[in-house]
Parts: C-alpha cells; structure tokens; sequence
C-alpha cells in the first residue's frame, strides 16, 4: 500500500464554510431610520459614503447620518466591538468602497457582520473585485450575499464625479437597505 | 534511495493529482508524504500541531505540520525546514503581512536573507546570480513560503489574491548574504543575531543599478538615490527602500569609510524628487495618511524626500553576488522592516 498523498491546504477537498443565515430583517423603505456609514480609508470613500447618507436623508425619507466610523485596518474585517457601536447608532449601513484586493474582500465580510447583527448592509465595490469579493461571501458562510458593484475605478474620480456616482447608485443602495425580503 | 527502482511513471501521475488539486503554483511539485513530512518535522524541532500564522479575515491558521507538508511540496531538503521557519516567522512579524499584503493588488513578493554558517552548509548561493536561478536551496525555500500562503491561507490567484502584475521574482527571493566578500559585519549580527539568522520584508519592486563609472562614494551613492527617488512606486508620504549591493559596490563604499548607517544616512537625505517633478506625475501633494494626489500650493522647487526623517535604521543594506562587477540592487518595500532577525534554529543533532 502506497503512502497517500498529503492535503497542503488543511482544509480537505471540498471543505467549504456551511452556510451561515443572516439577512437583517428590512422595513420596506428609510422612513424615519438611522443611517451608518462605515469607511474604508480608499480614496474617495468617505467623501462617496457621504454623499450617499445626505441623499438618503434629503431624498428616501431617512433621520439622520448618526455615526460615522473610519476602518482602523482596511484590509481586515470589523470586529464584534464595532459591529455593537452601530447597533446602538445606527438602523442602517452603508459600507466602502471595495477598489483594492483586500478591502474589496474585508468589506464584504463586513456587510455579512452587520446583517448578522440584524442591521441592513449595503455594501459597495467595483466591478473589479466581483470575484475576490465572492470568494469572501464563500469563505465567510454567505455564498449568496449581494452587495452593489460599481464601474472601476473609483480612486481616481474628481469629486463632482463621486457625487454623481453616488447619485446614480441610489436606486440600488435604497433597495438593498429597505427592499423586504420576498 | 539507491536501492528503490524509481517508477517514474507513478511519479508523473502523483505529481499531475497535486495540479489537479489546485495546489501548485504553476510548476510541478514534490508530492507528499507522511514518511517525508516526518522528516521535515523532525528536522525543525517543533511540534506540529504548533501555530505559526493566523490569517484573521479568513481565519485560517498555519501550524508547523502544514508548512512542513508545503515545504516538502516545494522541493526543500528536510534540512532547509528550519530556515523556512525563520523565514516564516520574520514574515508574519512584519507589519506588511499582518494587514491586505498577500491579498495585494501590488504583488509584493518576500524577500528573505539568510546569513551564517547554514548558508555555506545547505548550499545557499549569495554569490553570482543570487537573485536566481539556479540553486535548490534559494529556490525552494522562497517557494515554500509562496505556498503556505497559497494553500493554507487559500491566498490564490484571481481569487483572495488579487495582484494587478505581480512582481516578477516572487516566491523565489531568498539570497544568502555574500559575508565572506563583504566589507561590513553580516546583516543580523548588526541587527543583534549573530550566526544563522533569516531578515524578511515584503518588497514592491526590484530595480538594477548599474555603475562602473566612478571611485567617487557620493557619485555611486547619487545613482542609487536617483532610483531610491523614482516617483513610480512611491504612493503614500513616503517610501521604504534599500539595497543589495554587489561586493565591488560595497568595498567601494567601505574604503571610503562608509559602515551601513553611513551609507542609509546618505541615501535617505538624497533620495527625493522636488515638488515640481512630482507634479508631473500627479503625485506631488501628500497627506499623512493616505495616497499622494495632485495639488497646487507647494513651493515648485521644494525637496519632498522618499525616505521618512528618522526611518534610516530600518532601510536594509545587504552584499549579495559576484565580485566581478559593479551591480546592485535596489529593493522598495511595500510597506516597511522592522529591521529585526530571526535566528533560525536546528535540532541539537545539527548542533
């Protein structure tokens, strides 16, 4: 009997996360809520994320930007500390943007924490990083997670250009913060 | 061995059930076996089960074993497991791996050093074509790593591992330091480890300096700092570079009096580009975090150095190849260096 081969991965063939459930519960629109923005330290995020909490308040009917927070280390997910901070502070969450290889993954675990802690995530990267961030849903137990792509890049934007993204991308964030599970 | 008839036939069919697997880097790979990955664990002098590496944003944890197992798959002798697991835990102590290195648009490849006597025992080159390649022990090691970062902390192309180029070079930069040729002490002893020692970074490009042209130290040293100042790799504030230098380039400098400190104190004072030439590229305003970005109200023919005031001792000066020209290296990191060793240690029956 020959010696078997051994698995580098330490993971075995096959072996993916099991499924992990987790949508937050959504109200069908912003009436009245709290908006979150959780920012990723990518140039241009900020400035995207507020933009699109002043039209959520202007526009979509939503109470007020209540906390805003930056990312201590883009490249690795929030942990449960900051995940609670937003419960207290927020009842929605907009997080990004996704434009480089290991924040696109981090925020898409970060958009998978906070539907797990019952807060609707929108979540936004661009259309660079759709496999890197599908991947994370995998490796995180949410294979199905949606989050809103964007056109890359984002980076180099002028400002009245980040602004308009934001204002195009509206109908989508709206729905996926508000859209009631079907 | 000389007793075994080689099957080559088996063997080409366990080395294409490793591609089919998924864990090769592209080349084929030693296949694994309990037998062989023994002989890796007893060599290292550690027990398996212990932890090496944990990867929080996918929490995936390296132990000795797995490394041992991807080390074997690299084409490491046994004996070159403990400089693997130097090389290892000076990576994972350095602040660029701790964050989205691996999984970096940049492809930053590793860049081991390995000094001591285990360089001239397990055949590590830091002469002619250090960089490779050509030389089992440079090769394998620096490929290990590449495939503990692979395998265990499933970091692969295309997927967790979004590289944009990649550095050419990467998963195959491990050099012995050439001591015998050079001027100064071994790199780890000046950093406080003296013997066999691995110093790692991660680094964002390479670059060839070339110069046969002068005696002058300040001469040779502008040309490096010219490379040190290019705007290309330079993102943030500042950067992080040092060098490789050749054995003639070194004793040049050291004839003229240079130690390593002198040498860093030097080119991080030179290295730069004014304000004005940055603009050019759109990279001439800074902020103390974040990326460098076009802007209009610094003084044109202001000086903005590569190198930040006070991160001399930490810029890497190393001798590595031949002493037949005047060739160096310039190595940018992708982030920085901690500028601290890690001694490699061997079982007491290598002792």
């Amino acid at each position: 009997m020959p010696n078997a081969i051994l698995d580098p991965t330490g993971r075995g063939a096959g072996s993916v996360t099991s499924p992990r459930g987790g949508r937050a519960e959504r109200h069908g629109d912003l009436a009245g809520l709290r908006v979150g923005l959780l920012d990723n330290t990518k140039h241009n995020a900020l400035l995207f994320l507020e933009e699109v909490g002043e039209l959520l308040v202007s526009r979509h009917g939503a109470a007020s930007v209540s906390i805003v927070e930056t990312k201590a280390n883009f490249s690795v997910p929030i942990d449960e500390t900051i995940v609670s901070r937003f419960r207290q502070a927020c009842d929605v969450v907009i997080t990004g943007v996704g434009d480089c290889g290991s924040c696109s993954a981090a925020a898409v675990a970060d958009g998978i924490n906070f539907e797990r802690a019952g807060i609707p995530a929108a979540v936004v990267l661009t259309d660079a990083f759709t496999v890197t961030g599908r991947t994370m849903a995998e490796v995180h137990g949410a294979p199905d997670f949606e989050w809103i792509t964007t056109e890359h890049p984002m980076a180099s934007l002028s400002p009245d250009e980040v602004r308009e993204r934001a204002a195009g991308l509206m109908t989508q964030i709206v729905d996926t913060l508000a859209r009631v599970a079907s | 061995m000389s007793d075994v008839a080689l099957d080559a036939d088996a063997a080409q069919l366990a080395v294409e059930h490793c591609y089919e697997q998924g864990w090769s880097d592209g080349l084929p790979l030693v296949p694994a076996t309990q037998p062989l990955v023994d002989r890796f664990l007893a060599a290292g002098g550690r027990s398996a089960d212990d932890v090496i590496g944990h990867m929080p944003q996918l929490d995936r944890t390296v132990t000795v074993e797995l490394a041992a197992i991807n080390a074997a798959m690299a084409g490491c002798k046994p004996e070159y497991f403990p400089v693997v697991l130097a090389a290892w835990e000076a990576l994972m102590n350095e602040r660029a791996t701790k964050g989205g290195g691996w999984q970096s648009t940049s492809g930053p490849a590793p860049l081991i050093i390995v000094n001591g006597p285990i360089r001239g025992e397990l055949g590590f080159n830091g002469a002619g074509g250090v960089f490779g390649p050509g030389f089992r022990a440079n090769a394998t090691v620096a490929r290990a790593i590449g495939l503990i970062v692979r395998n265990v902390f499933g970091v692969r192309p295309h997927e967790l591992e979004q590289a944009t180029q990649g550095l050419p070079g990467r998963w195959s930069l491990c050099i012995a330091e050439n001591e015998e040729e050079s001027p100064w002490a071994p790199l780890a002893e000046e950093r406080g480890v003296t013997g066999d020692a691995v110093s790692a970074t991660l680094l964002r490009t390479c670059e060839y300096v070339d110069n046969r042209h002068t005696t002058d130290p300040e001469q040779l040293l502008a040309d490096f700092a010219d490379t040190i100042g290019r705007s290309g790799a330079w993102i943030f504030r500042h950067a992080m570079a040092g060098v490789v230098f050749s054995p003639e380039h070194a004793q040049l400098l050291a004839g003229a009096g240079f130690g390593r400190a002198d040498v860093a104190a030097w080119l991080a004072e030179h290295a730069g580009r004014t304000t004005r030439e940055l603009a050019r590229a759109g990279k001439d305003h800074s902020t103390e975090a974040g990326v460098r970005f076009p802007g209009t109200d610094a003084e044109p023919d202001g000086f903005q150095r590569t190198v930040a005031p006070g991160a001399e001792p930490t810029m890497l000066i190393a001798v590595a190849g031949a002493r037949n020209a005047g060739i160096s290296m310039v190595v940018r990191y992708f982030a920085d260096w901690s500028g601290t060793p890690v001694a490699i240690r061997r079982e007491a029956s290598h002792e």
